[in-house]
This record gives structure tokens, sequence and C-alpha cells, in this order.
């Protein structure tokens, strides 16, 4: 009996188009729920977590002076032979990087010159815009190297941002520290 | 002078009219793709103009500057007939649908429809038939694999869902006593024919989505097995035309469905003007339509034969059947 009344009113259910009001009652909740897109590069941007491997810099001491030896460890480390350290004698007698080139279109990414590095002055940081139209602006020398943002201290996270351009390529600039957690947006069921 | 008059003022109605149908589909991609972004949790497009408000606008310039390309193995002549075809088809029947009652402009009264036909009903059904030579035209024409597949995949439909579309019409003639769709919507003023004729609008509405290939039945131009059905060889404005034609016959059914069964201009709560009333109703259904589109996922082939020949053909013929006992 119990099983005839549920074939019953399964067919009840057929007849007004249960299913395909349910499917659409679904799709109506989705259409005027939040949507989840990340405004990027216009609005929003993402700001990577500490461990985000980007764009090298190189780290400078408390008197502004580079701590890389140019020991060439990190040269010889890397897979794909992108860096270029030359070393030289500065006036107190230390041994620095005259010339400390990376190739960021042969770069992998991979950190191994920051595990290797013995001065702790390399490191892989938060930036990720330097799309370039060629590949020889993508050799970056010691000077920029230095001035490149450093690893994001609270990451994770979207914040504003404004697209503009620097040095003729477009980039989306942070224009807030206040960000939230994307995932917020994710709705679980 | 009076018969100029008339003349001049009928010419008016028919500019503004074409303009503005022609017009439509710009702000109807815009929305459609907004309402497809949004069931889908995304923004759509945001980045021309407003909310991408214009994009529009940039797509149809991009499809202006296209190349207009025929192909070496097509019938020149018919390739190029069939989009008109389907357009001016589409366009000609809205002759025939009454937009709202009378409005008195400088003492002269003008009826918000081009013509009040006797047999408006027939001639809706029959002209809106023809849109199917531009489609098969084109398919044919073209001289492709997948534009003849797909032009044959739409003859049947359209031919199969147009027989259960005429029976459901004929529960509201029957009501109305009248095949003139003005009579028809007048005939409403007092309750709207969808509480007479429940099973006629299920079935009108499912065999309409049928007719303008939308989904659930939007085999014609099944992207996955037919690359774009019959207009896979069209380019450019060609293309548009074959676009535009398709969300007018999208206006086309929504104003149909709201003519027939949702009392037209009559008013529901609010003394709102009957041409906003109408133009209201017509834009719900068009949100229909398009919330449909994102809900469903497309028919199989035989099972779109199912549907058309063994549901809805026999629940038209039921409900003519019930409203013939009911009314006599």
């Amino acid at each position: 009996m119990a099983m005839a009344g549920k074939q019953i009113s399964r067919w009840i259910g057929w007849v007004f188009f249960s299913d395909i009001i349910n499917g659409l009652s679904l799709t109506l909740s989705y259409m005027f729920s939040k949507t989840v897109t990340e405004h990027y590069p216009d609005n929003e941007k993402w700001v990577p977590f500490e461990r985000y491997r980007g764009h090298h810099f190189l780290n400078t001491d408390e008197n502004g002076e580079v701590k890389c030896v140019g020991c060439e460890l990190c040269a010889k480390i890397c897979p794909c032979d992108c860096m270029e350290v030359v070393p030289y004698e500065d006036e107190n007698g230390n041994r620095r990087p005259l010339v400390f080139n990376i190739d960021m279109a042969r770069c992998l990414f991979c950190g191994l010159c920051e595990d290797a590095c013995p001065a702790d002055a390399i490191k892989l940081g938060q930036h990720y815009e330097f799309s370039s139209e060629n590949s020889e602006a993508l050799v970056v020398g010691r000077d920029a190297l230095i001035a490149s943002p450093r690893k994001a201290e609270q990451g994770g996270k979207v914040v504003k941002a404004k697209l503009t351009t620097s040095n003729g390529a477009p980039i989306s600039e942070q224009t807030e520290d206040e960000g939230y957690d994307w995932w917020r947006n994710i709705r679980r069921s | 002078m009076v018969e100029i008059f008339v003349v001049l003022v009928m010419l008016l109605k028919l500019a503004v009219l074409v303009a503005v149908l022609l017009m439509l589909p710009i702000p109807l991609t815009w929305l459609e793709r907004k309402i497809a972004a949004h069931i889908q949790q995304r923004p759509g497009p945001m980045r021309v103009g407003w909310h991408g408000l214009l994009q529009p606008l940039a797509d149809g310039i991009k499809l202006l500057s296209k190349e207009d390309h025929i192909p070496d193995a097509a019938d020149r002549f018919l390739f190029t007939l069939a989009p008109i075809i389907t357009l001016v088809a589409t366009l000609t029947v809205f002759v025939a649908i009454p937009f709202g009652e009378t409005i008195t402009v400088y003492g002269t009264e003008i009826t918000l429809y081009l013509t009040d036909m006797n047999v408006a009903v027939m001639y809706v059904l029959a002209i809106a038939g023809i849109d199917v030579f531009g489609v098969i035209i084109g398919g044919w024409a073209s001289n492709s694999k997948y534009a003849v597949l797909g032009a044959l995949r739409t003859c049947a439909q359209l031919i199969s869902y147009e027989i259960p579309m005429g029976f459901a019409v004929v529960g509201v003639v029957m009501l109305a006593q009248s095949m003139s769709l003005v009579a028809i919507v007048e005939a409403q003023s007092e309750l709207w024919n969808i509480v007479y004729q429940p099973l006629g609008f299920v079935v009108f509405f499912i065999a309409g989505l049928a007719e303008a290939q939308r989904i659930p039945f939007d085999l014609p131009e099944a992207e996955g097995d037919l690359g774009a059905g019959y207009h896979t060889e069209y380019s450019g404005m060609r293309f548009s035309f074959f676009m535009i034609g398709e969300y007018l016959v999208l206006i086309l059914l929504a104003a149909l469905n709201v003519v027939l069964f949702f009392g037209g201009w009559n008013p529901l709560f609010l003394p709102l003007p009957p041409l906003i009333w109408f133009l209201l109703k017509v834009a719900f259904f068009v949100w229909l339509f398009m919330w449909f589109r994102f809900t469903f996922p497309r028919y199989r082939y035989d099972q779109l034969m199912t549907i058309g020949w063994k549901v809805l053909l026999p629940l038209s013929l039921a409900n003519i059947l019930i409203s013939g006992v009911i009314l006599s």
C-alpha cells in the first residue's frame, strides 16, 4: 500500500512538472545569489599567501646593503640555468654580486635558489604580474631585484585594486590593505 | 485627406514597430548573457559600459566588420536569400499582434496594433511557419554536412510541433468565438484564458519552446553534434540576421503566450496603461524562456519526437475535446 502511494504521488508530481519546478527553483536561487567572480584586474586582486613563489627579490640588511655574498650557489643549483651571478669585492672587502641576472622567461619558480642560499638573500616574493611582449625585458638585474616586492605579510585575501599600466604593461595595482577571504563566497551544501 | 492621414499613421506605426523590433535583440543578448552568468554565479559582461551594457554594440560592430564569407560550393542566390526570408517572415507576423487598445493623441484615436484581422490566429501560425523555409534553404544552400543535418532536424522539429501548437490555440478560439487576436484579448477582460485552458497553455508553451528552437528543444543548433546547425557557414551580418530572427521569434512567442492565455493588455492588479501591462507580461515570458534555457539540458532526438507526437498531440486533442464538451 505504501509502495502504491509512493507510486501515485510520483505520478501526480510528474503530471504537475514537479521535477522541472525543482530545477527551476534551484537556478532561480542561484540567479539572485552573490556572484563568486573575483573582479581581477579591474576592481580586485588576489594577494598570494606567504609561501607563494612569485617574482624573485634580493634581501637587504638593516643598512640597506644587499645580503647576497655572491657565492653563486643559486646559479649552480638552478635546474633551468637561468641565473647569472658575477661577484666582486666592494670597498669594505666584502664579496658582493656585481651582476645578478635572472631570466624570468626561463625560470620555473621551483624555489631551489631560495633553499640553497646561505645568506638568506634570494627569495621568491608575492609579485606575479610581470608579463612582457619581449623576452629580453624579462631578464631582471640586481637593482630591480632589490626593489621588487617582498613576500606578502598577510596573504591569502582579495583586496581592492585598480587597473593601471607600469612600463607600458597593464597591471592591477593594490589600493587597499584590507581584504577578504575569497573562499567565503563559495556556497557549500 | 482623411485617408491620407490614416495611411500616414499606419506607416508611422509600421516604422516604429520595425525599428523597435530590430533594436530589441541588442538589449536581449545582453540580458540573456547576464541571466546565464548569474545562474552560474558569474557577473557576465562587465567591462564595456556600465555592467557591460554596451557589450552588444561592441559585438555588433565586430559582426559588421567581419568578412562576409560565402563558401565556394554554396548556392549564392539561395545562400543570400535564406537569412532575409527568416527575418522578413518573423517581422511580418508582428503585424497581427495587438500591443494595446486605442490611445488618443491630439483628439485622434490610434490603435496600438497594425491590423485587426479576423483570421489573425491562422495568419500568425501560417506566417510563422514560413521561417522554416529560411532555415531549410539556408542549410541546403550552404552545401555543408552540418548545415544540412541541422536544417533537416529543424524542418522535422518545426513541422511536428506546429501541429500541437495549432491545436492548442483551437481551445482559445472556441472560448473567444473568434480568430481575431483583438477579440481574443477582449474576451479575457474578466478572467484570463489560463484559468479555462491550463492544459492548452502547457501544450502551447512547450510547443512554442520547440518552435523557437530554445533549450530544451534546441536540437537544430546542438553545438556538440552539429557545429552550429543550419547557420554553420554563415558569418558577419548574415549570421546576425539569423540571430535577430531567433530573438524575434522569442519575442513573438512571448507575445503570443500573453495574448492567447494571459489576457493581453488587461491589467492584473495595478491600473497601469494597457501597453505597459502588455510589455511587462512579454518581458516576464522572455525572462522565463531565458531562465529555462540555462536550467535544462537538451532532449535527445527520439525524445523530441516522442514528446511532440505521443504526448503533446494527444494532449492538445484532449484539450479540444474537453473544451468542446464544457462549452456545449
